[in-house]
């Protein structure tokens, strides 16, 4: 077997810059899938993670009939005192936190320009919300008993030009099914750099969001957040009690569950391709070997090689251009990973709405996508190979020893 | 140069096997290029027809600064929407030219709250054009002299719990910085099959609006319908010159984050097919390699003959560019083939709506196009691809000495 890799390696040798083309070839095509699925899974990653951090959490407790798509504020839709079920819930071993949270629908006018927002009363204290605390640009953070503070985003305050102490309408819908309206403050302003949410989410203190809304000692929700998230179904167990439900990050995360798996055909359909267009090149670089080499062929074999060491030799010379061309793939794909994973791509506000994108997107690659990456171009490579060494095998030695071209 | 062509043509066919897995390896590329196109431009398709649709119309007019603020809906009256009016009525493509209130506002029922745009229509100048107006399935539509009536989208009405008949809260912003709230009964409910679009309006009669918002006798915008779509630039020139201090835009402004997506994904894909012709390229470039080394003795030949070395390598040009050529044109059946299954079959984005802004405007299957939008310069792309291929065997030919060639055993 040995001897077979040597003499692969010496024939590969024999065409120097054809071989080496081959490789790059196959390199080329391995260090632009690498570059493809580290970003497609960066970008699922960061939304997943964001979406966790600012939104879903690992999980929440909600009111069995509350209905996050509507922010209904009725009684019967809240979580009655909040506190004590944050509490009951922050004892739980798993729990790093447990924070209760009210969100209700309004509109900020200023001047002529009106914009819909997303109000969210949270506990200024809560180190639940320390992304929101460590992204403020201006301002100073909330105060518990702060009663005519918001907090808003920088996109949204860029676009209704405000600045840190400015005054807003702010009018919001109410429990009992109305609105009402306040002028706010805006004490600080915040960037997550994700545009879906800083657009569209404003804050205010739990106690000030439940005055205005009249949902005294209510809340939408219990924020929580686990020491692991793998965690989250059994705590959610163990919390199931009548008039509450929990909702996992999981299922909160739905749609981006459904555009991940659409990715991963995505991505499946493109290493076909590629690895397709490569195995193209390396069949035919072997088949010219073959023909190439057919006297030589004719030899071996009358020297008694048998038909299937011949073919042997063939799949060592596939697997050798195949193990080059993984070398190229990997130190190009990494050169580019790297950059992609470090100076990550802008893509700004791309008006995605369903998913938490932040304005550039980071390349992120798993261990199990470049093993399968590197095993796919192996196979491709052997099955390709599989071609020209029938071809080579099948030669009768004494038409072989004949030719003469 | 004929014969030349004669030459190439014949010379790739030596050895058709190599030739063919070479041709084969370009065509994936350019029908993977193909549907792409045709992915995108159905895609377009499917958001810009629903586009004017929602929007109403063709072509909107709005007063100066409308557009840098267009995410806030500004309250900025027309300073003349009657001339704008005149204006749009004179050109023999527009159907209907009409006036409107859009403010901002939030609708609350017991059920739930929705930030909402409010637009105050004129339902009798509107009816033979407005998609909404003719689609209401229960109740009925606007009249012109409705008070406290309002027209909502079923998305809107399931979401907050509304039926035919029913209250609710309409909070609206007016001028002189107040907010307006009233109790609306709902008249009618509309269904265009997108409730991620109908969530986002209120409908009301323009009248309505007019009191309610303290813009009596006024309007932000004029929406204008077309004939045919197509005709927008033609169109909107002469209204610009009747009113210079207006800003008149088409529906393809309206989504610039589409523009902006469909343009970076385009580039990544661009480089992405550039990238597999490429690796495509690298084979033609091997086997011309190969041929070049083949034909030692009959390159010898040739040149004894009289063939200039630039008259050789022309010769491998043209076999590598012939193969790229060869590839496009099977590339193109085979994807013209598969794109007429695609635009049967369609297909389904509706799990993907709430996505975006404007993927809410897909309100069903998308059918690709043929994907044609781009096929010169894909079929350009695949043709420079060979030919650079090509020059490094080429040049090799043509180095060849003549009298050394021929002893070439």
């Amino acid at each position: 077997m040995l001897q077979l890799i040597k003499l692969a390696f010496r024939d590969l040798g024999r065409n120097r810059r054809r071989s080496f083309f081959s490789a790059l070839a196959l390199g080329l095509g391995v260090a632009l899938l690498l570059l493809m699925a580290s970003v497609l899974e960066g970008e699922l990653r960061d939304a997943l993670t964001t979406t966790i951090r600012l939104e879903s959490g690992h999980l929440q407790v909600q009111a069995a009939n509350y209905d996050e798509t509507k922010t209904s504020l009725k009684w019967e839709d809240l979580i009655d005192n909040p506190d004590q079920v944050a509490s009951q819930i922050a004892g739980l071993a798993p729990v790093v936190e447990a924070t209760p949270r009210l969100i209700a629908s309004g509109i900020l006018s200023m001047g002529d320009q009106t914009t819909g927002v997303r109000v969210m009363g949270i506990e200024p204290s809560a180190t639940a919300n320390a992304p929101f605390q460590e992204g403020m640009v201006s301002g100073s953070w909330l105060q518990a008993d702060d009663r005519d503070g918001i907090l808003i985003g920088q996109s949204l305050a860029d676009k209704l030009s405000l600045t840190a102490g400015d005054s807003i309408q702010l009018l919001v819908n109410t429990s009992d099914g109305t609105v009402d309206q306040q002028v706010f403050t805006v004490r600080g302003i915040y960037s997550t750099h994700t545009p879906g949410f800083d657009d569209r989410t404003i804050f205010m203190a739990l106690a000030k969001a439940q005055a205005l809304t009249g949902t005294e000692n209510h809340a939408s929700l219990i924020f929580i957040m686990l020491q692991n998230r793998d965690q989250a179904a059994a705590v959610m167990a163990a919390l199931q009690g009548p008039g509450y439900k929990g909702v996992t990050w999981e299922q909160a995360n739905a749609l981006m569950l459904e555009v991940e798996s659409f990715a991963g055909a995505y991505m499946a359909m493109l290493y076909l391709i590629v690895l397709g267009v490569t195995a193209s090149v390396i069949v035919n670089t072997l088949i010219m070997a073959v023909f190439e080499r057919t006297r030589e062929i004719g030899i071996l074999s009358s020297l008694g090689m048998k038909s299937r060491q011949i073919m042997l030799m063939f799949f060592a010379e596939s697997s050798l251009l195949a193990l080059g061309g993984v070398v190229i793939g990997l130190v190009l794909g990494g050169l580019l990973v790297a950059y992609a994973s470090t100076t990550g791509f802008y893509i700004g506000n791309m008006g995605v709405t369903g998913l938490l994108l932040g304005e550039r997107i980071y390349g992120y690659l798993t261990l199990r996508d470049a093993g399968m990456l590197i095993a796919a171009a192996f196979l491709v490579s052997l099955l390709a190979g599989l071609y020209p060494a029938v071809i080579a095998a099948r030669m009768e030695p004494v038409d072989a020893l004949r030719d003469t071209q | 140069m004929k014969l030349y062509l004669r030459l190439a043509w014949r010379n790739i066919w030596r050895h058709s096997r190599r030739t063919l897995i070479v041709i084969v390896a370009m065509s994936i590329g350019l029908i993977m290029m193909m549907l792409y196109d045709g992915l995108v431009a159905g895609f377009e398709q499917a958001i810009y027809g629903n586009a004017i649709r929602v929007l109403g119309g063709n072509i909107q007019v709005h007063a100066a600064g409308y557009h840098a603020q267009a995410d806030t809906s500004p309250l900025l009256p027309l300073p003349d929407e009657a001339a704008i009016l005149t204006a749009a009525r004179a050109q023999p493509q527009v159907v209907s030219a009409s006036r409107r209130i859009i403010t901002g506002g939030l609708a609350t029922s017991a059920d739930g709250a929705f930030a909402v745009q409010i637009i105050g229509i004129e339902p009798d100048v509107e009816t033979p054009v407005n998609v909404v107006l003719q689609s209401v399935k229960s109740g009925r539509s606007l009249t012109p002299d409705d008070q406290d009536v309002a027209l909502i989208g079923k998305g809107l009405a399931d979401a907050m719990g509304l039926q035919v008949g029913d209250r609710f809260t309409l909070a609206g912003r007016a001028t002189h910085d107040q907010m307006r709230q009233r109790t609306m009964t709902v008249g009618g409910v509309y269904d265009i099959g997108m409730s991620d679009i109908e969530k986002q309006s209120v409908y009301l009669s323009l009248g309505e609006a007019e009191t309610l918002y303290g813009l009596t006798g006024q309007a932000t915008e004029v929406v204008v319908t077309l004939k045919d779509i197509g005709h927008e630039a033609a169109v909107m020139a002469p209204i610009q010159a009747s009113l210079p201090g207006v800003e008149v835009t088409s529906w393809q402004t309206n989504f610039p984050e589409l523009e902006a997506t469909i343009g970076t994904k385009g580039a990544v894909m661009t480089i992405f097919g550039i990238v597999i012709m490429g690796i495509a390229g690298i084979g033609i470039l091997n086997l011309l390699l190969m041929a070049v080394y083949e034909r030692t003795r009959e390159i010898g030949l040739l040149g004894a003959l009289g063939l200039k070395p630039r008259q050789i390598s022309l010769l491998f040009l043209l076999e590598g560019m012939m193969m790229g050529l060869a590839g496009a044109v099977v590339g193109i059946l085979i994807g013209l083939g598969l794109m007429l299954i695609f635009r049967q079959v369609g297909f389904d984005y509706s799990a993907f709506s709430s996505l975006t802004s404007y993927t809410a405007l897909i309100s069903g299957r998308v059918y690709p196009t043929l994907g044609l939008e781009q096929l010169p310069a894909r079929a350009i792309t695949v043709l420079v691809i060979s030919a650079l291929a090509a020059v490094i065997p080429a040049r090799e030919a043509a180095q060849r000495e003549p009298a050394e060639a021929l002893h070439f055993v």
